[in-house]
């Protein structure tokens, strides 16, 4: 009995330690930070290269597009520091003048180069989602 | 109406009340009339909570703008149908109906169970009436679904949010509910064993049941949202891992896993520490996940309101759950031993085993994950978030190692496998799956996740069939009937063991849809009338953009041609519709043509209406429809476990699967959703105006949420429903303004308002000091003292009179034989 407690706690404790290295291992490439436009505009160069969601606003009149294609520019700002961001794809509808978005992708020199399906707005008025649990607003993009 | 509403709301507290100290106290003082009056004050609940919701839906039907609620998420031009699913809209309604629902299946619990579970009925019954309790506590002090406006009815209301306005939005919040509700259930009747110390495995039945009735509609819930994602936000999948989908689905992981490990303890009596800790935890999860995507502490870009004193509430009630039943578990402990304990892992009940820890794994994984930001942010001051694809890279092999561990489990022997019966049993199973992956390789595929995916669907589903194919010949060769009347036979006769295979066999069909995500094809295309484009074998041509009107909203829709090679197969119309009022937030109508093999999804994201140009992500999803299909097989398989038997027998001697194919068509039924972009005549160009939010500095905003607009609406600024067009916003805004600029500070702009004003009614909460604390503390305090109150009439009269407890005794007397001998038959024929 005792010997198999002490075998039973062995087990879990290995089982318990490799998964949580595997775990942070995976984390370190899955993260990605959150920041406002303005934490990270401050000091631009220390976050090139980093995975990054920025969170800000659409400045009025900044959205453009060039003719015939998903080619979009415009500009994210907060507390008034301003990111000029570049992005292919398809945009939600929510993305317009003034409107909260959050922006995933990577700055560079040449500015923010939002990823694939990184671009998310927020609804300018409330949005409650249907009830408690309910997948109520489940994204306007999506990985899948 | 509304104050009919308030007394109910009240009455169904005060009845609460009664019916938890009733049956603690008739428990104790082994009462039956105070147990019995107990169970007649929550048949009371139900009718108030039933006769309330009947308020609610009449409010919301005759358009009855008085009430906050209804002139929130309806409004008059709303179809029927909505305003009465209106009800479930909101949060303020959504705990209405999870009252009423939990004191539905409470009621319906307590009466199928008070004779054969009567040592437990009291507790049981005590401890569904404390959830209510709760449920209706916040109502009352924080989230009143019946509270009106001051100055009289608002015109009209802001309706409900069109996204919200679908098929599957009407009936996938309540079948999540039941899910959660239902589960519930399982836990008043753990709490009550461990209360009464009647430990013995006899409550599990109970508890085994109400397990199985919420995990169906918690899969069902959840399944509906995948439907609701795929059909209705247009992004061509189904799951997202949004913090609100992994909030239903942590006790789903918890259920699955107490609905395997359950079986081990009835054979074998082992793991009944780990059973009653899994039906507490999955209580404990949906109400975690409630409290996690309401309270606003997992930030989502789904803009849920942050409510601090609503998390507060729910990390109370967390908190009492916990030490509560956990306390108990551990006084229990000595009644908990193992009779038995693991011969060999080579065993069913070790697969069992592997089999939970990693459901729980999964569950503790999608928490952390989904936790993660708000962590991160604890721990290090810096918001990190993790991704779908994190997501995806964990879930995905968890998810293939439950795949091979559903196949396994079932054909491994109690107790010990010897190596012979291995080989037995392994063979085909194995050789099949090789097969299967043998030839998907040589066919080309190279996707190493949906290739080991479809050849171990191929080995859970050989296992499956070998189990059918072995049992009906065995049960041939025993009544001599021909094979297909000896398999229904044989399902009949031990349907808990076959409709868990069949529950098994959905399983590996959803898998299959799920593989097929990786084949999925995509582009995202601006196109000109008369361009085409090709994703797989689908070639698309734009043919027209048309605008048009009804009352209710405007569409713009694409008008598209299909073609299968150069075979025309149909047109498809792609629409976004423009809701009135809500002109900002159009709604994506996604076109699908649907198939055996897979979908074409075509979504319009984009258009110009002056050239009649158009922009369209086109999908083209592989076997999606399997993971709909499977979810139905999983359905009738749970029914057939769940039938009772003389049902089953009746079914069985007229019309063999009668049952079984109206429940599959019930089903089937709920599977096709009309979706088509409507055309109308062609109306006018869109002529729109966008109100455009300014960036408004932190203190002005905190402040739009402390100060009530004065338009009528009852509501704080920032939370105004007649935004943009609002009289009393512009106002309180100019004034605001000027004050800001006067250089006040949060509390002098405060009190000015309040001098301003003349009351303290234009603050959306009492200036917290002195009587105005009093004032805030005070529901609490009622609360408190309730509570307090409740468990002193239940000690006292749990107390008096010892001389009835005599004469009660009796009634109370343990089950009779006869219970005993069918219930121990029963126990014997479970597999």
């Amino acid at each position: 009995m005792r010997a198999q407690s002490v075998k039973i706690a062995a087990t879990s404790a290995a089982i318990v330690l490799a998964l949580s290295g595997l775990m942070y291992t995976t984390l370190s490439e899955g993260t990605e930070y959150y920041k406002h436009v303005d934490e990270v505009m401050v000091d631009p160069e220390a976050w090139y290269g980093k995975k990054l969601q920025l969170h800000g606003f659409v400045v009025d009149g900044s959205i453009q597009r060039r003719p015939n294609s998903l080619d979009y520019r415009f500009e994210v700002q907060s507390n008034g520091k301003v990111v000029r961001a570049t992005y292919n794809g398809v945009v939600p509808d929510t993305l317009k003048d003034g409107s909260e978005v959050v922006i995933k992708g990577e700055l560079s020199e040449a500015g923010f180069s939002v990823s694939p399906n990184g671009v998310m707005a927020k609804c300018p008025s409330k949005y409650e989602p249907a009830g408690v649990g309910a997948l109520g607003a489940a994204g306007a993009t999506g990985n899948y | 109406m509304a104050t009919l509403g308030n007394l109910l709301l009240l009455a169904s507290f005060v009845a609460c009340a009664y019916a938890i100290a009733a049956s603690v106290a008739g428990a104790r003082r082994r009462s039956r009339r105070l147990v019995e009056s107990g169970i007649g004050a929550f048949y009371f609940i139900t009718a108030l909570m039933t006769v309330a919701t009947g308020v609610i839906v009449h409010a919301f039907v005759t358009n009855n703008f008085a009430i906050k609620y209804v002139q929130r998420y309806s409004d008059s031009a709303q179809p029927l149908v909505y305003k009465m699913t209106s009800y479930w809209g909101g949060l303020d309604g959504s705990i209405m109906f999870w009252v009423w629902l939990l004191s539905m299946f409470g009621a319906l619990a307590i009466y199928m169970n008070r004779e054969r579970q009567r040592e437990l009925i009291p507790y049981v019954v005590a401890t569904i009436s404390a959830t209510c309790m709760f449920f209706l506590f916040l109502m009352i002090v924080h989230n009143n679904p019946f509270s009106t406006f001051l100055a009289g009815p608002a015109a009209e209301g802001a309706g409900l949010n069109p996204l919200l306005q679908n098929f599957y939005m009407a009936i996938h919040p309540p079948a999540l509910y039941i899910g959660f509700v239902a589960m519930t259930i399982p836990f008043a009747f753990g709490l009550a064993a461990l209360i009464t110390g009647h430990l013995d495995d006899s409550w599990l039945r109970a508890v085994r049941r109400w397990t199985m009735v919420g995990w169906i509609f918690l899969s069902f819930g959840l399944v509906l949202g995948m439907l609701w994602a795929y059909e209705e936000l247009g992004w061509g999948g189904y799951w997202g891992w949004d913090p609100v989908e992994n909030a239903g689905l942590l006790p789903w992981f918890t259920a699955t896993a107490f609905l395997h490990s359950v079986m081990v303890q009835e054979r074998r009596g082992m793991l009944r520490v780990w059973n009653v800790t899994l039906v507490i935890l999955t209580f404990f999860l949906t109400i975690f996940g409630t409290f996690m995507t309401r309270s606003g502490i997992v930030q989502s870009v789904h803009a849920f309101g942050e409510d601090r004193e609503l998390a507060f509430l729910f990390t109370i009630f967390m908190v009492l759950i916990l030490t509560f039943s956990f306390g108990l578990v551990i006084y229990r402990l000595p009644l908990l031993r193992a009779r038995n304990e693991l011969d060999s892992w080579v065993s069913r009940e070790a697969a069992f085993l592997a089999n939970n820890w990693i459901l729980l794994f999964s569950a503790f994984f999608v928490l952390f994950a989904t936790m993660f930001p708000t962590i991160s942010e604890s721990l290090r001051g810096e918001r990190l978030t993790v991704g779908p694809p994190f997501f995806n890279k964990w879930m995905m092999p968890i998810g293939l190692i439950l795949l091979v561990l559903t196949g396994i489990a079932p054909l491994l022997a109690w107790r010990k496998t010897t190596l012979s019966n291995l080989v037995h049993q392994f063979m085909w199973p194995v050789g099949i799956g090789l097969a299967t992956g043998i030839t998907l390789y040589a066919l080309g595929m190279r996707v190493w996740s949906a290739g080991t995916a479809f050849a171990l669907c191929a080995f859970v589903a050989t296992t499956i069939a070998q189990e059918f194919i072995r049992g009906a010949h065995v049960r041939r060769g025993a009544t001599g009937s021909d094979i297909v009347t000896s398999m229904i036979g044989l399902v009949s006769r031990s349907r808990r063991r076959y409709g868990g295979y069949i529950v098994h066999l959905g399983i590996v069909l959803m898998f299959l849809g799920f593989a097929g995500e990786a084949f999925k094809k995509e582009a995202q295309v601006v196109m000109q009338p008369g361009e085409q484009i090709t994703v797989g074998h689908f070639t698309v041509r734009h043919d027209a953009l048309r605008v048009t009107q009804d009352a209710q909203k405007q569409m713009i829709t694409g008008h598209l041609s299909v073609f299968d090679g150069d075979k025309a197969i149909g047109e498809m119309r792609p629409a976004k519709w423009f809701f009135n009022r809500r002109e900002n937030e159009p709604t994506t109508e996604v076109a699908i043509r649907r198939g055996v093999g897979e979908d074409l999804y075509i979504v319009l994201a984009g258009y110009e209406a002056a050239e009649q140009s158009a922009t369209y992500t086109i999908t083209v999803n592989p076997l999606v429809n399997w993971i709909w299909f499977g979810f139905a097989i999983m359905t009738l398989g749970t029914i057939l476990t769940l039938l009772p038997e003389t049902a089953f027998a009746l079914a069985a001697a007229k019309v063999p699967a009668g049952a079984a194919t109206t429940s599959m068509l019930v089903i089937v039924l709920f599977m096709p959703a009309p979706i088509q972009a409507h055309s109308a005549a062609t109306g006018g160009e869109a002529g729109q105006t966008f109100a455009t939010p300014v960036e408004r500095s932190p203190l002005w905003k905190k402040l739009e949420g402390e100060i009530m607009c004065t338009c009528g609406c009852n509501s704080p600024m920032n939370d105004c429903p007649m935004e943009p067009n609002c009289h009393g916003l512009e106002t309180q805004r100019a004034k605001l303004a000027k004050f800001l600029e006067a250089g006040m500070n949060e509390d002098e702009v405060l009190r000015a308002f309040v001098a301003d004003y003349g009351h303290q009614a234009v603050l959306a909460r009492p200036i917290d000091e002195g009587f105005n604390r009093l004032a805030w503390l005070f529901p609490y305090l009622l609360g408190i003292g309730t509570a307090i109150g409740v468990g002193i009439v239940a000690t006292r009269w749990s107390r008096r009179g010892p001389g009835q407890a005599d004469t009660a005794n009796d009634v109370m007397a343990p089950e009779d034989s006869a219970l005993q001998t069918r219930l121990d038959d029963e126990l014997r024929d479970l597999d």
